[in-house]
């Protein structure tokens, strides 16, 4: 399973079924905290990911295979809810303070 | 929370990927131009004879959007998944074919012929490409793609408009049935639980839109615009999680969720919300049973998909007159939504520890501190 250090992130990309919808409204919440730390925020359709759109793809659970069959060798970070999952506060707390992510 | 990492790839099957995944391309050749659709919708509404403003001459713009323009844009988006800009050139070539073959509008059609004729551009390029004498590469380009282009169009024309039509008869015909026979409400056995598995964009811009166009193209609206696209019962059920949520971080995320689902449009948000308490897809059922009972007595429909799934995109693509219907089957099912799913969270109160750890384990990890109350 790939895993990155905190430090390495440089971009962070959340995929959703269209890419437009949901993805789009987290990449915006998710761009205030992490912009600070000159991690790149973009959102994508799940179906055009591959190794090199970012460091650490993040999705809903019920996307996860595909995320992780397009993207095998990124981080795959999965998250249940689309408010306050503690899967966001552990990438930007991995971001900020450093730690390793696995996924 | 690692375990819930962990338990991640086992929770879902292949089939479900591979579905998802088919669905995906289906509405990512239609979610991409949802703007000129919403345009025709707004042309549409406004100047029809029996819309807002009624115009003849601008009125011309509705037939030539809905027959060529639009299948034209999916056409040519289809191609450009599979080959990039020479893939959508394509499509859009070969989608003309489909479009001047018949008088529906032709949006299986395109997702058919699109993605099939950039394919096959891309099969030729992949062999004569590395064949290509230099300086002759911009001639072979140009005319192999206009050339194939001739070839797709004649084919579509032909071949995969006339089965398109057909197929498109047969579907609409048995929505008829479905309509006449007060039997379409059961669709939401379907709808609902397939939505909560994200495939909510394939069921409506793959399968709902494209056959509600045809009739809306014929009859000024169509009911299949709504049966997806009802914000109601997520609205239903987020109150209820609002209200009777197993516990607080769930309850307090709600109103944020319910502004995002209802006036965003965003429906993703509350499906966590049912799968965390998978009974839940009962409300949703029930309430969009509702929903397309009281739009089909009411004998409402929407004149273009509202998407996304906001009740403002909605009030945009209510044709006149059909206003009361419309928000009465809305509110009707974010009613029996609710109630049936505070029902269902009241009755799930005692069993609630085993099958809630995730969400437990979350809202814990949210607060940092108590365990979830366990309030009367």
């Amino acid at each position: 399973m790939p895993s990155i250090e905190g430090k390495d992130i440089k971009s962070v990309v959340v995929a959703c079924e269209a890419g437009m919808g949901s993805s789009v409204l987290l990449t915006t919440q998710l761009a205030k905290q992490l912009k600070p730390h000159g991690v790149a925020v973009t959102h994508s359709p799940v179906n055009r990911l591959n190794d090199d759109t970012a460091d650490v793809v993040l999705c809903h659970q019920g996307l996860v295979s595909r995320a992780r069959q397009a993207a095998p060798n990124s981080v795959v970070i999965p998250f249940q809810m689309f408010m306050g999952d503690p899967a966001f506060a552990k990438v930007t707390a991995a971001i900020t303070n450093g730690g390793t992510l696995d996924g | 929370m690692s375990d819930m990492v962990a338990g991640a790839p086992a929770a879902e099957s292949g089939w479900r990927a591979n579905v998802q995944r088919f669905g995906g391309n289906l509405a990512a050749m239609v979610m991409p131009n949802i703007g000129a659709f919403i345009a025709w919708g707004l042309l549409t509404a406004l100047f029809i004879p029996t819309g807002w403003a009624p115009n003849e001459s601008l009125a011309e713009m509705v037939g030539p959007m809905i027959l060529t323009l639009l299948p034209v844009l999916i056409g040519y988006t289809g191609g450009r998944l599979v080959h990039g800009q020479r893939g959508a050139v394509i499509g859009a070539v070969a989608t003309m074919g489909i479009v001047v073959g018949s008088d529906i509008p032709q949006f299986l059609g395109a997702m058919a012929i699109g993605p099939l004729a950039a394919w096959v551009l891309r099969k030729f390029d992949d062999f004569v490409v590395p064949r290509t004498k230099g300086g002759f590469e911009m001639l072979v380009n140009n005319f192999s793609l206009g050339i194939l282009g001739v070839v797709m169009a004649i084919i579509g024309f032909l071949g995969i408009g006339p089965i398109v039509t057909s197929l498109t008869t047969v579907l609409g015909n048995g929505v008829e049935v479905l309509v006449d026979n007060r039997l379409l409400p059961l669709a939401s056995l379907l709808i609902e639980p397939a939505k909560v598995l994200f495939l909510n964009n394939a069921i409506n811009h793959g399968v709902l839109g494209p056959l509600g166009v045809v009739e809306a193209a014929e009859a000024g609206k169509s009911i299949l615009f709504m049966l997806e696209t009802n914000p109601g019962p997520g609205l239903g059920i987020l109150l209820a999680f609002w209200l009777a949520g197993p516990n607080k971080a769930i309850r307090l995320s709600a109103p944020g969720a319910i502004i995002i689902h209802f006036f965003g449009g965003i429906h993703e948000i509350y499906f966590p919300y049912v799968l965390m308490k998978p009974q839940m897809i009962l409300a949703a059922i029930a309430g969009g049973m509702t929903g397309i009972m009281t739009f089909m007595v009411t004998g409402v429909g929407l004149v273009a998909t509202p998407s996304p799934g906001s009740i403002f995109a909605y009030m945009a693509v209510t044709p006149r007159g059909n206003f009361f219907g419309v928000l009465l089957g809305i509110a009707l099912s974010a009613i029996v939504s609710f109630v049936v799913g505070a029902a269902l969270l009241r009755f799930s109160k005692s069993d609630e520890e085993p099958d809630l750890d995730e969400a437990a384990a979350q809202s814990a990890a949210n607060k940092g501190a108590k365990p979830a109350t366990p309030e009367a």
